[in-house]
């Protein structure tokens, strides 16, 4: 290794997330897998936090939840992707904390199968009705 | 050029200044007819003078070439948004060759007038080949209207080209034209019953206006030769009810074109509301709110929608082969009160309608058959309505003839018939409220009473779907033991929502009451139809909950409390979903419906061990202790120790009778009792319970070749046993012998007291049937549960049914040492699915009791 080594300038951070002046943008997508039973709460819970706009899909999965096997009359029903409700969210910086914050504490049961939240950058946003774009699109 | 350039801010101006006044005179007076005659009447001018000075000074010059107007311009029906349709005829190619650069030219003025074209060059020879690509163009020439021009070209086109293309080509344009337009009601559900119609496109509307008029122009064009008089085209029965819905239409689309400012022909419910506020159409009515304006809309669009689709049907040249075979066949289903020609209903005898009763028939055999009215006994149907009126139907024959026409397969089109024609509000007051109601909310699609009939028809459906989810559910619907109640709670369940008010349940209920009252039901259907109506969100609600989780299977199956009331609630909440739009019932939703559908069922199943105890202070004990104040006593004793299912699974009525029966014990110590009900027959016996009494009595009826269907066996504290046991009677032994049912019941009491060998009767029996083959077969399954119950082992067996399978069975268990504490015996199809509680020695059963009795079992059931 010569004397000059690596300078810190040159060095790769990874992004913070909610720094927004090493991001191109200041919008977050958040995608929430959450149990069906907790959809309203949530939906409650994102509306006291003022945010009011999602996306809301019928969906089917598992992490370490185990599958489900009935017996009806002597057939067997197994579900092995257990319904779900996953929302999709596109925030400014600013309010996602608070919307992980809700959805987390709306969502929760402690035992396993209560979901994941997911974040990725949003690179672009525009409303269709008025061209209006970025955070104001929001 | 600059001449040209002046003429056309000239005419700009003209263009803007009258369409503005047209539009002012419209918001002031709402006549939709005058402003699409003065729209046309303007566009007209503008393209005339237009032609002279483009084509030709002389107005009716040049030769051999002629602008002529087609569809809704030709008509003289422009609105506001619409295109303008215009055909450049030629009276050959080089002509149209010669004339290519001044129709451009033409057309590039028009465009920059801002007026929106739709034009089409044609020879005249090409107007008269038939282009099955493009049956729109062969269909707008049956609207044309000479503009300028070559006048005679136009005429050649008018009374030589078009009636001989009509001619030729009659049964290829009548049933394109068919076509286009059951893919174009295919698209809006084949109703028009939308919550924000469209009134151009959906059934019923402006288009199907057209196709009427078409329809019946070309059958009087291809018989004539020439153009008949339009005033003959249509009955004139339905004339005046097709003009006043014209009137109405062009005004509402015209509101529609000036409103959003394009063409856009949806009535939103933004629309509906200002349409209500400004009375467009409804100028001489009271109308008041946007859901009465609605309703005015939805009478008019029926009025026509039923025009459209009889002459859809009664044209003979729109038959293809298959819908000719399709209506042959139903032609063979004729009556002697009715018969069927070409797909349509026809009274045999026109006066019969006076008799309230052929009415109700009539409806039965539409529902049964899938067929429709005829022009003709519509009309009669309506001639009768006020005599009918006056003493309308009620009571047990009215409803006798309603749960039959309900049950059968075409139930929802002999109910929109019956609504169409104001009969049903008539039969049934309570569904007045909801008729072309509309209830705005987001997820629903269709007005309340059209939501109610897609229900019912959802569920018939039921029966011919390939899917697997739906195969499940028609499963269910093939078990229940009254679905005439079900259907008749999906015609109830939203009755409410005509109501103001929060709760659109509570309302329904009050409205199901007197439903209940007219139709003079028994108080055991009553109280099911009562459950139904009241519960038919709660399935909805129990699956936005975690379906999986026991607690809340629990809550759920604990508040339905009976398996037939599960079944029934599950597919109503099925109906109820899917009727809502199209897309409602997602394979999701499906899914969670049956999962939950599944665990309440089992959780219900392995819960019937609850016993009762006759000073709980429940409020049917409350109930039965009111209707027999004198009978307290003997009712307590009776229910004390009897499991919670026996209340849920038996009437009031029902229970108040085995506790009489319990009472003549000491008299007769085997009490029977054997009623015939709806599909089979009932035996119920009550005496002291001892070891091989249910096998025997299962032994004895399947020895006089009666089929167990299901049976519940249940005890007391004080050891007496409640066995109802319903089957069919394989050989009508009891239909056709009165004197049989005495002696079936002093055969089986005979075997109860051992006077009489089972086993010998059975043998007989059996060796006569011998060699019967099972067209499915069935694997034996048998599961034993020990959590479920406190006192019992739960015991599940799954097998082929056959002549003698409860007797074999329950011989087994009892060789084996077990009592049956409850028995809940079920058959689907060759299938027999059988719940038994068992104890022995007054414990569960241990392990290798178990064990032993498994094996036995299965030796006994696989045995041949």
């Amino acid at each position: 290794m010569g004397k000059k080594g690596i300078t810190g300038s040159r060095l790769h951070k990874r992004p913070d997330p909610y720094d927004a002046a090493a991001r191109q943008t200041n919008m977050t997508k958040l995608e929430a897998i959450i149990q069906v039973s907790k959809l309203d709460a949530v939906k409650d819970a994102l509306h006291d936090v003022g945010v009011e706009g999602m996306t809301v899909f019928e969906a089917r999965g598992h992490g370490r939840q185990k599958g489900h096997t009935e017996f009806y009359r002597g057939r067997e029903y197994t579900v092995d992707l257990i319904p779900k409700v996953k929302l999709e969210l596109v925030l400014a910086d600013d309010m996602v904390e608070k919307a992980v914050g809700a959805i987390t504490t709306a969502a929760r049961t402690g035992k396993i199968g209560d979901g994941k939240i997911f974040y990725t950058r949003i690179d672009e946003a525009i409303r269709i009705r008025n061209g209006d774009r970025g955070d104001a699109a929001l | 050029m600059n001449t040209v350039a002046t003429a056309s801010t000239d005419l700009r101006d003209l263009y803007a200044k009258e369409s503005a006044s047209i539009q002012e005179e419209f918001a002031l007076t709402g006549d939709g007819k005058t402003a699409l005659a003065r729209r046309t009447a303007l566009v007209e001018s503008l393209l005339q003078r237009l032609w002279n000075d483009i084509v030709s000074a002389d107005e009716a010059g040049p030769k051999d070439f002629a602008l002529v107007a087609t569809g809704g311009f030709g008509r003289g029906w422009l609105f506001p948004h619409s295109d303008i349709d215009l055909l450049f005829l030629h009276a050959n190619e080089a002509r149209e060759t010669a004339c290519r650069d001044t129709v451009r030219r033409f057309s590039q003025e028009l465009w920059d007038l801002r007026l929106k074209l739709s034009p089409m060059t044609r020879t005249l020879a090409e107007c008269e080949k038939f282009d099955p690509n493009n049956v729109e163009f062969a269909i707008s020439l049956l609207d044309c209207r000479y503009l300028a021009g070559d006048r005679e070209l136009f005429t050649r086109l008018r009374e030589k080209t078009i009636p001989r293309l009509v001619a030729r080509e009659c049964q290829k344009l009548v049933q394109n034209l068919g076509d286009i337009t059951r893919v174009r009601h295919q698209k809006f559900g084949n109703t028009v019953f939308h919550l924000e119609p469209n009134v151009k496109d959906g059934p019923g509307g402006l288009r199907d206006h057209n196709v009427s008029v078409w329809l019946a122009l070309i059958s009087a064009m291809e018989k004539l030769a020439m153009w008949p008089d339009p005033k003959t085209l249509l009955p004139v029965t339905s004339r005046r009810a097709f003009d006043d819905a014209l009137q109405f239409q062009m005004s509402v689309r015209c509101f529609l074109h000036f409103r959003h400012g394009r063409h856009d022909n949806t009535l939103t419910w933004e629309a509906q509301d200002e349409a209500a506020a400004r009375k467009i159409g409804v100028a001489d009515l009271e109308v008041a709110t946007a859901a009465e304006w609605m309703r005015v809309y939805f009478g008019h669009a029926r009025a026509v929608h039923r025009v459209s689709l009889q002459l859809l049907g009664e044209i003979p040249a729109a038959w293809s082969s298959l819908s000719r075979q399709l209506n042959n066949w139903r032609s063979r289903v004729s009556s002697p009160d009715f018969s069927v020609v070409d797909g349509l209903v026809f009274l045999q005898k026109p006066d019969a309608l006076q008799d309230p009763e052929m009415l109700l028939r009539l409806f039965h055999f539409v529902a049964e058959h899938g067929v429709k009215l005829s022009t003709t006994t519509e009309y009669k149907i309506e001639q009768v309505l006020p005599a009918l009126a006056a003493t309308p139907p009620r009571g047990a024959e009215l409803w006798l003839y309603l749960q039959e026409t309900l049950v059968q397969p075409h139930a929802a089109e002999a109910l929109r018939a019956m609504s169409a024609l104001r009969l049903l509000p008539l039969l049934l007051p309570e569904l007045k409220g909801i008729e072309a109601l509309v209830v705005r909310d987001f997820y629903h699609r269709y007005t309340v009473d059209e939501h109610s009939f897609l229900a019912i028809e959802h569920l018939h459906k039921l029966k011919e779907s390939k899917s697997e989810v739906d195969r499940r559910f028609a499963d269910l619907l093939g078990e229940l033991e009254q679905p005439e109640l079900l259907y008749l709670s999906l015609l109830l369940h939203d009755s409410g929502k005509a109501v103001p008010g929060d709760s659109h349940v509570e309302a329904g209920l009050q409205l199901t009451e007197t439903c209940a009252d007219r139709l003079d039901l028994d108080p055991a259907d009553r109280e099911t139809l009562r459950y139904l109506v009241a519960s038919h969100l709660e399935m909805s609600a129990a699956m936005r909950r975690d379906v999986f989780d026991p607690a809340n299977v629990k809550t759920f199956a604990e508040k339905v409390g009976a398996p037939e009331r599960l079944k029934m609630l599950c597919l109503m909440t099925y109906a109820d979903i899917k009727a809502v739009n199209p897309e409602a019932l997602t394979p999701w939703k499906a899914d969670n419906l049956w999962q939950l559908y599944i665990s309440a069922a089992n959780y219900l199943n392995r819960s019937a061990d609850e016993r009762v105890h006759a000073d709980d202070n429940s409020a049917i004990l409350t109930h039965l202790h009111s209707l027999a104040p004198v009978a307290g006593k003997k009712i307590n004793t009776f229910l004390e120790g009897l499991p919670q299912r026996y209340l849920r699974m038996h009437s009031v009525s029902d229970v108040l009778a085995h506790a009489d029966m319990a009472g003549q014990l000491g008299k007769d110590p085997v009490q029977l009792s054997l009623k015939q009900v709806r599909h089979w027959y009932e035996l119920t016996l009550l005496t002291a319970d001892r070891p091989f009494l249910f096998a025997s009595v299962s032994g004895a009826l399947a020895a006089w070749g009666m089929n167990i269907v299901k049976a519940n066996a249940f005890s007391n504290a004080a050891g007496v046993v409640v066995d109802t046991f319903y089957f069919t009677d394989r050989f009508r032994t009891l239909e056709l012998n009165i004197p049989e049912w005495e002696r079936l019941k002093q055969s089986i009491a005979s075997v109860i007291t051992g006077k009489a060998d089972v086993a010998r009767m059975l043998q007989d029996r059996l060796r006569s049937e011998k060699g019967n083959a099972t067209k499915v077969r069935i694997s034996t399954r048998i599961d034993f549960d020990d959590t479920c119950s406190a006192h019992s082992t739960l015991m599940q067996v799954i097998t082929q049914d056959r002549p003698g399978l409860l007797y074999k069975m329950c011989s087994q268990i009892s060789k084996h040492g077990c009592n049956i504490e409850i028995a809940l015996i079920e058959t689907e199809g060759q299938m027999a699915i059988d719940v038994l509680y068992l104890t022995a020695n007054n414990a569960k059963l241990d392990p290798t009791r178990q064990t032993a009795l498994s094996r036995a079992l299965h030796s006994e059931l696989e045995s041949k």
